[in-house]
């Protein structure tokens, strides 16, 4: 078995002697993730369950708009605050507390090693750099999973994704992803697993950026192996009670692709889709843009800060930008402004807000308007995502979008 | 019966719009932006066919909105893993079938027969089998979805 089919077989509730694609496996939820948006699903707002099955493996995270937008919001959330005290939730992670759940999730070692989330939230594929199986569900199935404390999974194919050699220069693991999505197009139903010897050279927030966007290639699952790395962190975060999981000696994989991540240039997604639209920024020509987006569970973490105040140190963004930096979590936006980050940033005339998920869902914190062009360091770019349908969004790396947000436009040559 | 090609997503089945609108609303504007006009001519109890990864997408209920447009039964080539866990939790029937989108002609009166896994169009005769859901499931759209089941476990609480 594969490191995902093993996970799996270790969650599941009746006794297996294998797990293989076609299989159908019910298994144990280690923990299930709950988030602000479900307060806008009226399934369930008007149907609880009665108690959680564990309430200490229940999280309950505002992320998506913090602070509260409008009156709407604040009313719909204030619903949700009542769980806490009716279910005796402790992992509660109001405004100002926490931050994006994918993001928080891994610095609070809910992530551990080996385990299963599960999490409404579509991006929830980003635990797979902690070697934790997360896939975003229905709210209707979360409602089970939150009372049964079960759900169930069909077992796909699994894609070996071999990551080697190290990051080039000036690319950054978004390029990755951009990369192998160039590669392998949408691939539903399937997971992805990662391999190889360049990946000890991936940071725990480079894993999480890759992981986090195979959620846009309708992965199942998208899991790295375990390592010194990860080891590290989790032993950094207090954490040492899991079991991680490797694959068997010889485990066939359905397909398999190899990646000299030091051949990888910076790359960027075309407008309103990533799948087939692809392209290296050396393509692209000159697009002279409006607005610049740093933030998102998979690019607002503390590195993507630090390219982007890297990139301004000492200098003015162009005067036709606007740009908005969201840091993903309390932890990054402390450690960014211990670190001067945020400093730099705001006096290059950029704008720092609260962390949140922001601009990247177009609810709050930066929505764009009709005709912008913009360059983002976001998870999706679906027509309308982060605002009008008539913005025209670019996706790229934090480097990427932070040479842009200074020159006024995207260009080749990103030295 | 509807015939749909590959790919149908969420966003074409409930549209952002929907979002906003009360309950009932809702189902007239499924498949609008490819199909207008479409959504008015469903009769209650008729059949979507569709093609390759058919509920492509995010997690929004676009299942509900078919059922509650009237839909009873969606066979595809192969169907979306996210959108098949909805279609179930909603208590819809959603079925994989390979070769059913060249099997069937759009309008033509189709069997869905469960003894023997087997789907026929009535005019042409032309027959394909379909992948059985596993009984589990199967009982959850029995019961109209998981909501019922939970319901009548007494599993669900107070509104908040
Ligand atoms: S940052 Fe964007 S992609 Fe991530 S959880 Fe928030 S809205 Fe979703």
């Amino acid at each position: 078995m594969n490191i995902i089919e093993k996970i799996l077989f270790n969650h599941s509730i009746e006794p297996l002697t294998t797990v293989s694609p076609g299989d159908i496996v019910t298994v144990n939820v280690d923990r299930a993730i709950m988030v602000d948006m479900a307060a806008l699903h009226p399934e369930f707002v008007d149907n609880p369950p009665v108690k959680p099955f564990d309430p200490e493996k229940i999280s309950l995270v505002f992320d998506h708009y913090v602070p509260s937008p409008n009156i709407e919001i604040a009313n719909r959330v204030n619903r949700l605050r009542k769980l806490v005290s009716r279910w005796g939730i402790k992992d509660f992670y109001d405004a100002g507390r926490g931050g994006i759940s994918h993001v928080i999730g891994g610095e609070l070692g809910w992530f551990k090693p080996g385990s299963l989330i599960a999490n409404t939230d579509s991006h929830t594929v980003a635990t797979g750099a902690f070697n934790t199986l997360g896939r975003g569900l229905g709210t209707p199935e979360l409602i089970n999973i939150i009372a049964t404390g079960k759900t169930w999974f069909i077992v796909g194919e699994t894609l070996k994704v071999n990551l080697n050699n190290r990051i080039k220069k000036g690319s950054s693991a978004k390029d990755i992803f951009f990369y192998i999505a160039s590669l392998t197009g949408d691939i539903p139903g399937k997971n992805v697993e990662f391999a190889g010897s360049g990946i000890q050279t991936l940071s725990m927030d480079d894993r999480s950026s890759i992981s986090t966007m195979c959620a846009e290639l309708s992965t199942e699952f998208a899991v790295f192996p375990v390592d010194n790395v990860l080891r590290e962190y989790m032993n950094s975060a207090g954490i040492n009670d899991y079991s991680a999981v490797e694959p068997d000696q010889n485990t066939e994989y359905a397909d398999e692709i190899n990646i000299d991540m030091n051949s990888v240039e910076p790359m960027v997604a075309m407008p309103d889709r990533i799948i087939n639209s692809i392209k290296p920024v050396s393509d692209l020509g000159t697009v002279d843009i409006d607005v610049a987006v740093v933030g998102s569970c998979a690019n607002g973490r503390l590195s993507d800060i630090r390219d982007v105040a890297e990139v301004l140190h000492g200098k003015k963004i162009n005067r036709n930008v606007r740009l908005t930096v969201t840091p993903a979590s309390r932890k990054i936006y402390m450690e960014a402004s211990r670190l001067g980050y945020i400093e730099t940033i705001t006096e290059a005339n950029g704008l720092v807000t609260n962390p949140t998920c922001g601009a990247c869902l177009g609810g709050h914190m930066g929505v764009v308007g009709d005709g912008d062009t913009v360059i983002s360091s976001t998870t999706r770019n679906f027509k309308g995502r982060m605002g009008s349908s008539s913005a025209r969004i670019y996706l790229g790396s934090a480097r990427t979008v932070a040479i842009s947000a200074l020159r006024g436009y995207i260009k080749g040559d990103m030295n | 019966m509807w015939v749909f090609g590959d790919d149908v997503n969420t966003d074409l089945m409930y549209p952002q719009i929907c979002y906003t609108l009360p309950e009932r609303e809702k189902p007239i504007h499924a498949m609008e932006a490819n199909r207008p006009g479409w959504a008015s001519m469903v009769r209650v109890g008729d059949i979507m066919i569709g093609g390759r990864n058919f509920g492509t997408g995010s997690s929004r209920p676009a299942a509900d909105n078919l059922k509650n447009l009237g839909i009873s039964c969606i066979i595809a080539e192969s169907v979306n893993g996210l959108f098949l866990r909805n279609a179930v939790n909603c208590g819809i029937l959603a079925l994989e079938a390979s070769g059913i989108h060249d099997a069937v002609v759009e309008g033509d009166i189709i069997t869905v027969d469960f003894q023997n896994s087997m789907i026929t169009d009535m005019v042409s005769k032309r027959s394909v089998t379909f992948r059985k859901l596993p009984s589990f499931l199967m009982e959850i759209i029995e019961n109209g979805g998981i909501i019922n089941v939970l319901r009548a476990k007494g599993l669900l609480g107070d509104p908040l």
